[in-house]
């Protein structure tokens, strides 16, 4: 007997009818607007029906007319429900404290989480929540709507480009995404840029300031080649110099090259030791004792177990002593002459930087004593010739 | 005169095709399978037990046989009738 939730509040009853003209009963209630509704037969005099409480009280004038007889057999739904749940009151308050306590601890912020922040940190953004209204054990509804608390963090995060509050259930997450913020520059104080040495000007190129050089122009150590001043008269202004200068600069190069060299020479004799790997340590498996070879190199190559990407802590270490021997080799002075221009252009480029050109290169002067060339070289380099200076302001003039 | 008046509906009834439940106010029976039988326009029941149920029409009676019969809801025009039914009878 499948019933609708409504006849449940309602509140049902099934009675049996027994006596008088029972067809007639099911007549009149009919037309009356009372309803029955499964009505069967359990004997010859006796039907059995459901009916709910309030058509019930109405039945009973029909009853008269018709000299029928009702027996009420069950009862059901929620008004007999709460008259079993007033007889048993402690149950009752246990069920209504509960839905209760249920309703306040949900209404409760348990949890706020913060995600997205990178420079920002997480207590600056509870500090901020904090202070909007939004901490654990604060109540939901005395929290504003979240685009309003959205906008409000957002004004006293001024890292934040945006910010997200979000509630799902009793936790709150707060989302933000933070501004990118430009490099902060340096300070510079005012300043000149001077030659650092003795040059002819290739280029200039300045970015800030006056150029007071041209190209070719021959300048001394410690002259002014981008000006940090500039206006004229009462509109004088100091600025930062800033820019590229490029000259020849020439350096003298005393150079000394032995022309017996020393070279080292593998054999190709070897020998192999192994070890196992197991975590951080190893065994040494073969190999046992001191090398045979008076001079050696180790090589070392290791091999660990992986499968997909997991390195396993297992595996192992193959060691490769490789013998050397040192053989001497006789350079012409050709050869040696070589080897010398090349180790002073090595050595210009790692003091003036990579930009660094040698334009020229000319011998003054070369012997060979004592197994030794000895060589004078004048190096043509252009290089950046620019340095610092800053502009000291008189005050009280 | 009520000759003259019912001539008249069969006429109209024929003519536009109307239901003839409608305008004679005759019974209206839906059944499904051997297990619910939903009748309008009833008058009442007459009788009521497991096996029989008879029911007053505006002319004459229907009566309905079978097994475990149960009213499962009744209106004051509608009637729903359940359980196992093997006939339906009217009668004059």
């Amino acid at each position: 007997m499948n019933t609708s939730w409504l006849q449940t509040v309602k509140g049902m009853v099934t009675v049996t009818i027994r006596g008088g003209r029972q067809e007639m009963l099911i007549n009149e209630a009919a037309s009356a607007g009372i309803r029955l509704w499964a009505i069967r037969r359990t004997s010859p005099e006796q039907m059995v029906c459901e009916i709910s409480v309030s058509d019930f009280f109405r039945l009973r004038p029909l009853l008269k007319r018709t000299g029928c007889r009702v027996h009420v057999a069950a009862r059901r739904g929620l008004p007999f429900w709460l008259v079993r749940l007033e007889r048993r009151k402690f149950f009752a308050a246990g069920l209504f404290l509960f839905m209760c306590g249920l309703y306040v601890l949900s209404s409760l912020v348990w949890r706020v989480e913060v995600a997205g922040n990178d420079k920002l940190t997480e207590d600056d953004i509870l500090a901020a929540a904090r202070a909007e209204g939004i901490y654990e054990h604060q109540w939901t509804w005395r929290m504003e709507e979240a685009d309003v608390l959205s906008k409000n963090l957002a004004r006293r995060l001024p890292g934040a480009a945006w910010v997200g509050v979000q509630r799902q259930g009793t936790t709150i997450r707060i989302e933000v995404v933070e501004n990118t913020m430009p490099e902060e520059q340096p300070l510079y104080t005012p300043r000149h840029l001077v030659a650092a040495a003795d040059a002819v000007v290739t280029a200039i190129e300045a970015e800030n300031g006056r150029p007071v050089v041209k190209r070719n122009t021959k300048v001394k150590r410690g002259d002014i080649l981008i000006s940090g001043t500039i206006g004229e008269g009462e509109h004088t202004r100091t600025v930062v110099a800033k820019g590229e200068v490029r000259g020849l600069v020439w350096k003298e190069y005393d150079i000394e090259v032995p022309l017996t060299q020393e070279v080292k020479v593998y054999t190709g004799a070897s020998r192999l030791k192994r070890h196992l790997l197991i975590g951080e340590r190893t065994l040494q498996i073969s190999g046992y004792g001191a090398a045979p070879y008076a001079q050696y190199e180790t090589v070392e190559s290791r091999s660990q177990m992986a499968w997909r990407g997991f390195r396993l802590r297992l595996g192992t270490v193959e060691e490769r002593q490789l013998e050397i021997r040192t053989d001497r080799r006789q350079l012409t002075a050709e050869e040696a002459r070589a080897v010398g221009l090349l180790q002073a252009k090595a050595d210009i480029l790692a003091q003036n930087g990579n930009e660094t050109k040698v334009v020229g290169q000319n011998i003054l002067h070369e012997k060979t004593e004592n197994g030794k060339v000895y060589m004078k070289v004048f190096f043509e380099v252009e290089q950046s010739i620019v340095t610092e200076m800053p502009i000291v302001q008189m005050q009280g003039e | 005169m009520r000759l003259i008046s019912r001539k008249l509906r069969k006429l109209t009834a024929e003519l536009l095709e109307l239901p003839q439940d409608v305008v004679f106010d005759l019974p209206r029976l839906t059944m499904i399978g051997d297990r619910q039988l939903y009748i309008e326009n009833h008058r009442g029941v007459l009788h009521f037990e497991t096996d029989r149920l008879r029911l007053a029409l505006s002319k004459g009676e229907l009566e309905v046989i079978g097994s475990d019969l149960a009213i499962r809801a009744i209106w004051t025009e509608e009637v729903f009738i359940e359980g196992v039914i093997s006939k339906i009878h009217m009668v004059e």
